[in-house]
């Protein structure tokens, strides 16, 4: 089919551009605007910059939220949100955020570590924009869903090869934009690498005793349902492990390689004295398998192309045709709450108690939307 | 039956709409992949998604500044005159060595593909170049055409820049690093064959017209070949080398930029031209492949939307070892009709899956060999189609019947190679 060019159809076509691009821009601009989270009495919120105060200004900035328990104990960090495509990372943070009494110690959460990534969807993935929940009194509580790269618009143009600065590691370009291969970071580096650095500040300056970095993955990659432990957290993710066993949760014990860089796993512990943890539940809505791609596949899971893919042997979870998110930010308060069980045995002085938290078996029976806070308190 | 529906409804919806709108309708294919992702859209209960359609071409933002930067720095040194100097400078070295010739030829054609990308750009460049030439040595036009085009597609997969490498790489997470002697060891050995099948016969033979011979390379060889004239070649390859050797301390300029430098450079030596107008020239070259790559990208967006992905994916993991290797050789170049990008996504990355395992960056290289035949798949066959153009030949079918053999011998290599991935990576410094 032929259609004769004229300064006409030039107009009209670039009126058609211009109309799809203001349509697009709405629709991507909806993303720009900050989730909103309700965090438990106790909890003072703080920002990102004053640790590092290059943040400050920024879209690295970055809010971090404090409680303080009567009794003197350790202290503790959660990351939620390192990779905006695995929510049930930042749902367990956000549990945590709203649920969570302290009583001894302290607790460090940041329930969207890569804030920059929630701002954006990845092309191709199709994700959802946002996955919501429905509170005890019947109201809704959305949150972003975002990439697991930061915005392209503080991250473009990505080097052809990013060079790790701590190590000299080669990585494609554009893992200069997921923060998980930037730490320790540097305060002079590109806005992803500087808000590492200001998480690695964070970390040395409130010396947690014991950091969580809370992650999915693909049911078809073998490190899933996985903690990942550097060597000083080696002790204490065993007994763990061994107790979520006995719950009935399987857990892969995985150490964290030295030769992989820039990873919470293996930076943290190496820059800071704190013992890293990293943790992953089995998520179809960023698997390369998966069929039909929306928030209902974020939320349950259920997907019959990994039905078959499980048949096939392909997977490394069990998979019984879901994995709601209940049970991933179940996996992930259940492990945390073990691992405070333990640091409290191994440490005497360095424990921190919470309560109120929903654990997994809590979680799959009322649902993850019961224990958020209705969006108006 | 549960499988299949509706999944299965849905790729039928949009590769039928595709063949439609390209085909019956004969629509430009960015147009007629537009169309389908969109009817897939519809047919998926998702409505017509305009983040969707748009978020989709996204993902080929970077190839296609690096398509277009290509296309102007190819135009700058044709028009410079570096082309036809150097070309026939090759052709004199090497006219009483015609087994040096035949491979001589060959390299000049996958030139442009290996640094572009794109088989198109070295048919219509390089290959347009050398086909009087190769004609006038003996060749056969139809056999002229049939090796430009397995040299075009040749030079696409060859290192350094091949864009089904990088789009299978991603689909894994995998860095376009460490490809450059995999994807030599996938296009060398075919590439002197297809010389040696196609040329080097007719070049022994000696058959050509001398005097029309010599009269076509004295007019390449006006502008003469200076070490000035191949600045532009020289400052591509320093930039790219740079970049690719000396990380830590190359400025991070990006192919486009390397490019544009190259391209603006050719402006000091040779020929005088207009580098705004040749600019123009390349980039309305160029559009149709980007607009192609547009249009995959909101075809992938929306197959993934609703499901045809994941089908298709589950569906060809499904198969049995033995049926899986027939099926890549077979179904990859075929679904290259739509475009060798497009395979190299929808059905090069599943395939990668697959064989996890085997080295992944030389299976990556030779699933990408396979995806870059799909660019002599009838109806599109781009590389056939312009190649038949550039040797005057009417009928594309006779000089795709040439292909035919050394095509099925690339997706023959194809395999060995996959087959024996770890075996020959080993051997690989």
């Amino acid at each position: 089919m032929k259609i004769k060019g004229t300064p006409l159809t030039a107009l009209l076509l670039l009126a058609l551009a211009l109309s799809v691009s203001a349509l697009a821009a709405t629709e991507f601009k909806s993303m720009w605007t900050d989730d909103l989270f309700v965090p438990a009495p106790g909890f003072e919120k703080h920002m990102l910059s004053e640790w590092f105060d290059g943040l400050k200004g920024t879209p690295a900035d970055n809010p971090v939220y404090i409680q303080k328990g009567e009794e003197p104990g350790g202290t503790v960090l959660i990351l939620g949100g390192t990779h905006p495509t695995e929510p049930a990372g930042m749902m367990a943070a956000v549990l945590f955020l709203e649920r969570a009494k302290v009583s001894r110690g302290r607790l460090i959460i940041i329930p969207q570590t890569n804030i920059m990534g929630y701002s954006h969807t990845s092309p191709q993935e199709a994700h959802p924009r946002s996955i919501s929940f429905t509170t005890a009194d019947g109201g809704k509580r959305t949150f972003r869903f975002g990439s697991r790269l930061t915005n392209t618009l503080y991250e473009w143009p990505a080097p052809d090869i990013y060079i790790h600065p701590a190590s000299g590691q080669q990585l494609p370009g554009k893992e200069r934009g997921n923060i998980n291969r930037c730490y320790p970071g540097i305060p002079d580096g590109s806005p992803t690498e500087q808000m590492a650095y200001g998480i690695t500040q964070l970390i040395l300056k409130e010396k947690p005793d014991l950091s969580f970095d809370l992650h999915e993955a693909s049911p078809e990659y073998p490190v899933v349902n996985a903690i990942v432990a550097h060597e000083r957290s080696m002790e204490l993710a065993a007994m763990t492990v061994m107790d979520l066993e006995d719950m009935g949760i399987a857990m892969r014990l995985e150490p964290s390689p030295k030769n992989l860089r820039g990873l919470t796993h293996r930076e943290w512990g190496d820059y800071t004295e704190t013992m890293p943890i990293l943790m992953e539940t089995g998520n179809p809505v960023q698997g390369r398998l998966r069929g039909r791609t929306d928030e209902k596949l974020a939320l349950t899971g259920v997907d019959k192309a990994y039905v078959v893919a499980s048949a096939l042997g392909r997977l490394y979870i069990p998979y019984d045709g879901k994995q709601t998110i209940e049970y991933r930010a179940g996996r992930h308060t259940t492990s945390i709450l073990a691992f405070l069980d333990n640091l409290d045995l191994l440490f005497d002085d360095k424990g921190v108690s919470v309560e109120g938290v929903p654990n997994l078996a809590e979680l799959e029976e009322k649902g993850l939307g019961f224990f958020l806070s209705p969006a108006g308190r | 039956m549960d499988w299949f529906f509706p999944e299965g409804i849905y790729t039928i919806a949009m590769v039928g709409s595709f063949v439609l709108g390209a085909f019956a309708l004969k629509l430009p294919i960015a147009i007629a992949l537009a169309a389908a992702a969109a009817v897939g859209a519809l047919c998926g209960g998702a409505g017509f998604p305009i983040r969707h359609l748009v978020e989709g071409t996204f993902g080929y933002l970077d190839t296609i500044l690096i398509i277009a930067s290509a296309m102007i720095f190819m135009k700058s040194v044709q028009r410079s005159g570096l082309l036809e100097s150097l070309a026939a400078r090759i052709i004199r070295l090497f006219r009483s060595m015609p087994l040096m010739l035949s491979l001589g030829l060959m390299v000049i054609i996958m030139i442009p593909g290996m640094i572009t990308g794109s088989s198109t750009a070295a048919v219509l460049t390089t290959g347009a170049l050398v086909a009087p030439v190769m004609i006038k040595l003996g060749v056969p036009a139809v056999k002229t055409a049939a090796a430009i085009a397995m040299g075009a597609i040749y030079g696409m997969i060859a290192p350094p820049v091949n864009v089904p490498a990088m789009i299978i790489g991603g689909g894994i997470d995998m860095p376009y690093v460490g490809f450059a002697l995999p994807l030599l060891v996938c296009t060398v050995p075919l590439a002197v064959f297809s010389a040696l099948l196609l040329v080097y016969p007719y070049l022994k033979k000696g058959a050509g017209d001398e005097e029309a011979l010599e009269e076509d390379l004295s007019r390449m060889e006006e502008t003469p070949l200076t070490a000035g004239l191949l600045m532009p070649v020289i400052l591509l390859a320093v930039l790219m080398s740079g970049e690719q050797f000396l990380p830590s301390v190359w400025p991070p300029l990006g192919m486009p930029v390397n490019f544009l430098l190259a391209a603006l450079s050719s402006l000091l030596t040779g020929k005088k031209y207009n580098f705004l107008e040749a600019s123009r020239e390349a980039v309305n070259d160029a559009i149709p492949v980007l607009g192609i790559l547009m249009g995959v990208g909101m075809f992938i967006q929306i197959m993934t939307l609703v499901g045809v992905q994941g089908f298709i994916v589950v569906s060809v993991l499904a198969l049995p070892a033995w049926l899986m290797y027939f099926g890549m050789a077979t179904s990859i170049p075929l679904f290259g009709a739509v475009s060798a990008f497009g395979s190299a996504s929808v059905l090069g990355v599943p395939f990668l899956l697959a064989l996890l395992g085997l080295d992944e960056i030389m299976v990556g290289s030779a699933l990408s060999l396979l995806a870059g035949l799909g660019d002599l798949m009838p109806p599109t066959a781009l590389a056939g189609i312009f190649a038949a153009q550039v040797v005057g030949e009417e009928n594309y079918f006779k000089v795709l019947r040439h292909c035919f053999f050394p095509a099925v011998v690339t997706a023959v290599w194809a395999v060995v190679v996959i087959m024996n991935a770890n075996t020959i990576m080993g051997y690989l410094p």
